[in-house]
């Protein structure tokens, strides 16, 4: 499936901050974005979607943020993902860096780390 | 139990107008609260003799407490303790009205002491807390025995109104109470934060408040309590958790939370004991319960 335009996929329980997060990628780029609202759901869009940066929470319903990445990353060992959790506790940082994550941003974010992170992967 | 804030204590019994009210939370940013009024509301000293103090310091050059020792007043330790109060929330409202002309100090005594009566709290009960008053926050959880998780919930509490300057107002009080019987309200976001420690979390209010707080946190236009409200009451809630977790992680203690879940017309059943810490802004009032 050839892709005209960069697929990014947002997943976070709270529409708020799909929202707020979409609102902000349309200021950087031309994306098509894809939302998924569990950890379940992030891992059967991503298989669907193939996306080229995914922005992970990590506490969320079904299935946690660290066990979804591990699933993505066994599907696609390249693939960008950006931790952007509330809790950056140590041992999330610990348990996502060890997964493979390609970043993690502590919430609330400011728009100048998500500009940094989409001039850093596209 | 719930304590009324002072403020619209007064607005409700007509004592003070709403314009009078905005105008004292608006200069109390700045006011320096006087001995005088500290000494009144701890009944140290009756406003006849605050106002024979401040006389006197006209023709003397000496301090309030100084003088009020020599005239007998009050003693060392008095003073002491007053001087240590110096950040009292209500106080400081109090005092704004008196410095703005709303109020005399006599009528502020007389408020003060109806509001106390009415609603059964001791002095330390009716400690408002503002701002950077951590000191007095950890005081309050050590004066309810709580020894082992105080520091905890002094860290939670701390965090929670350095939080709520930073996303939801820049001029909130709260109060800290005990609560030892059913809870109920109209919404209600909760959290469970586990590992070492469990501890249930909630944001509890009525529509109003609700739609309020989403609104201001959200930063978007937002009337009704619908999914994007629900969702913003809820990651705030998120977010100072998370915040907390990580505050308690760079301490050595790993905690974990559950995703936050929104609730209408709940009851929590008598949790046994759970801490209501009372969150008043001007534009309402909510309460944040830690069980």
């Amino acid at each position: 499936m050839s892709k005209s335009r960069p697929t990014i996929l947002i997943c976070d329980d709270s529409l708020l901050v799909r929202k707020k997060m979409k609102d902000c990628l349309n200021e950087y780029g031309d994306f098509d974005i894809i939302e998924a609202s569990s950890g379940q759901s992030s891992i059967e869009l991503f298989k669907q979607h193939d996306p080229d940066l995914v922005f992970l929470d990590i506490v969320m319903p079904d299935k946690n943020g660290i066990d979804a990445l591990k699933e993505m990353m066994a599907v696609k060992k390249d693939v960008k993902v950006v931790m952007l959790s509330s809790s950056g506790t140590r041992s999330h940082l610990k348990a996502a860096m060890e997964a493979g994550a390609h970043d993690f941003i502590q919430k609330p974010w400011e728009k100048s780390q998500i500009e940094h992170i989409i001039r850093n992967v596209f | 139990m719930f304590s009324q804030y002072f403020g619209n204590y007064l607005l409700n019994k007509g004592i003070i107008k709403p314009e009078q009210l905005t105008d004292a939370l608006e200069y109390q940013r700045s006011v320096h609260l006087k001995l005088g009024v500290i000494a009144v509301n701890a009944g140290y000293m009756t406003p006849a003799q605050v106002e024979e103090i401040h006389n006197m310091q006209k023709k003397v050059d000496k301090r309030f407490g100084e003088l009020a020792i020599e005239k007998g007043y009050i003693t060392g330790q008095q003073l002491e303790e007053m001087l240590a109060t110096q950040r009292q929330g209500h106080l400081m409202l109090g005092q704004a009205l008196i410095d703005r002309g709303h109020l005399t100090i006599e009528q502020l005594q007389k408020a003060l002491d109806e509001y106390k009566k009415e609603y059964g709290m001791s002095t330390r009960q009716f400690n408002v807390v503002r701002k950077d008053d951590s000191q007095e926050i950890e005081q309050i959880f050590r004066d309810h025995g709580e020894a082992l998780l105080g520091k905890m919930y002094s860290d939670y509490v701390t965090l929670l109104m350095k939080n709520l300057i930073r996303f939801i107002d820049d001029n909130p009080t709260i109060e800290i109470n005990q609560f030892k019987s059913d809870i109920t309200a109209q919404w209600f976001v909760s959290q469970e934060i586990f590992g070492k420690i469990n501890m249930l979390t909630a944001i509890a209010c009525d529509k109003d408040v609700f739609v309020k707080f989403a609104a201001r946190f959200a930063q978007e236009e937002i009337t009704e309590p619908d999914e994007l409200a629900q969702a913003s009451v809820g990651e705030f809630l998120n977010l100072h958790n998370g915040i907390f977790l990580v505050n308690m992680s760079n301490n050595g203690v790993e905690l974990e939370m559950n995703p936050q879940q929104v609730e209408k017309n709940r009851m929590l059943a008598n949790p046994g004991k759970a801490y209501v810490i009372t969150c008043s802004m001007t534009w309402g009032r909510f309460d944040v319960i830690l069980v």
